[in-house]
Formats: structure tokens, sequence, C-alpha cells
């Protein structure tokens, strides 16, 4: 298998966050609809039910650099939040999320979603 | 990781035997991801633009087609605001006869032939049926400020 270059994998991720899914819990897509080099994303997620989180809706910003997907994005929580991996100014740590610890080729913008409503 | 002999020898034929006002190179690190320019044909609105491209042969091709995209912004009712292109061959009349060089020909002749009729950038297939001239003033624009065509 060889690898695909960075921007087709953003532009495929980019067509799967337009079609929708994961229930309607998140969602995500281009900050600029213009954005070339697919670099800076937003996304929403929705607290799941019976957590502290429930129905309530945070927003982050998702940077995908040029070393993405080898390397993992950076995300931050716009929305105000109380996680152990959220620093005070909404940084997401990357040594506290078990995904950005150990990234790997094969994960996604959406599968860091999906971590993060666990 | 070896590449097929069918790709090696397009790469080879691209090289020496080039396509007038294409240039198709694969990356050093991989052979399957080619960097491309297309310069605009004349008397098109992309007359004296040179825009790049991305080009990447997936493990199915030639059973599947090239993924291709603009990386210069050009204004074209067949392409999108992030250069993704509009064209049959591209998808359900793709056939393994086809090669690098000829999808580039095929987009090469899709800046001289815009379909408004067939668009992939709605605001822009608009302006093309209710106002052609002045779609084709932008579009001219577009290639001044993005394909660094002189001003015209």
């Amino acid at each position: 298998m060889s690898n695909l270059p960075r921007n087709f994998v953003l532009l495929d991720e980019l067509e799967k966050g337009e079609k929708g899914g994961g229930n309607g819990l998140y969602s995500y897509g281009l900050d600029k609809p213009d954005d070339t080099y697919l670099e800076f994303w937003n996304a929403t997620l929705i607290g799941p039910i019976n957590t502290a989180f429930e129905s309530r809706i945070y927003s982050l910003k998702i940077r995908c650099g040029q070393n993405y997907p080898d390397a993992p994005p950076t995300a931050r929580f716009v929305t105000k939040i109380n996680l152990h991996c959220v620093g005070p100014d909404g940084t997401i740590s990357p040594h506290k999320l078990q995904i950005l610890k150990n990234w790997k080729r094969s994960n996604s913008i959406e599968s860091l979603l999906r971590e993060l409503l666990q | 990781m070896s590449i097929p002999k069918r790709i090696i020898k397009e790469i080879q034929r691209l090289i020496n035997d080039p396509v007038p006002g294409i240039q198709a190179t694969p990356h050093d690190d991989n052979l399957r991801y080619f960097e491309v320019t297309i310069d605009g044909p004349q008397q098109s609105p992309y007359q004296n633009g040179r825009f790049k491209l991305e080009l990447y042969l997936t493990d199915e091709y030639p059973m599947a087609p090239p993924k291709v995209r603009f990386l210069t912004k050009i204004y074209h009712p067949n392409i999108d605001k992030l250069g993704r292109i509009c064209l049959d061959i591209l998808k359900d009349k793709w056939s393994p006869a086809l090669q690098i060089r000829t999808v580039l020909l095929s987009i090469q002749a899709l800046l001289s032939a815009p379909n408004p009729d067939d668009p992939l950038a709605n605001d822009v297939a608009e302006h093309w049926k209710s106002n052609e001239p002045d779609a084709i003033k932008t579009a001219k624009e577009w290639t001044t400020k993005f394909a660094g065509a002189p001003v015209s």
C-alpha cells in the first residue's frame, strides 16, 4: 500500500465530514471553504447524555499541519470545558490524550472527535 | 516499494516526450505523486496563466482513475474552490486505456471549453450562464492574480 498524500487524505476527510454521520454527535468542516491546503478546521461536539457535558455544544478549532497525517493535528476547545486533557486556554494537551500521544497515520479528525466523546 | 511497469513507462514518456503546455514530474520520494503544471490554452480566459495541480495514482490505478486537483486558484464552472475538477473521465467514464497524459490533455481541453451546464462551482456556473462576458472577465482577472498572467 502506498501512502495517500496529505492533501488527498484531507479532501477525503472533508467529503466524509460533509456527508455527516456520528449520529449528529459531532460535525466538522473547513474553517474557510477555499483553504487550498486544508489546514484550518472547525468542529462541534454534543455532550454525551448521562455525563456532566450532556446536551451542551462544544466548538473546537483543529489545525492539520504540513506533516499531517504522519503527525497528529493540534486542537483547541473554543467553548470552555473542564476535561483533564484540556488546558486553561482550551488547548488539548497531546500528552494527555491517547489518540494524539499514540498517533497513527490511519487516524483522522473524525477519530479524534470520537475519542473526545468517550 | 515497487512501482508497476506501466507507471514507470508513463513517467518515462511524460519526461522524454512531453505534451506541449503540460509538465508532470513525480516526487522523488513518491513516484505515484506528481507535481503538474498546465499552461492556460490560447484564446481561453486562462491564456498566459500557469496552473499548478497535484495528481496521485492510487494502488488501484489503472483500474481506478488518478486523483487530481488544481492547487492554483481558478475561476471555472467545473472546478470548485478547492480545485476539485468535474470531469467524467475522472469518475464514471474512466477507462484503464486512459493515461496520465490523456487525463491532463482533457483537463487542458476543459479550460478551453467550460461547461456551465454540468457545474461543480454553482455560483461560477450561474455567473457564466447569466453574463458570460463578465464571467470571462473575472476568469481573466483571477488568471492574472493567481496564475501569473500579465495584466491584459
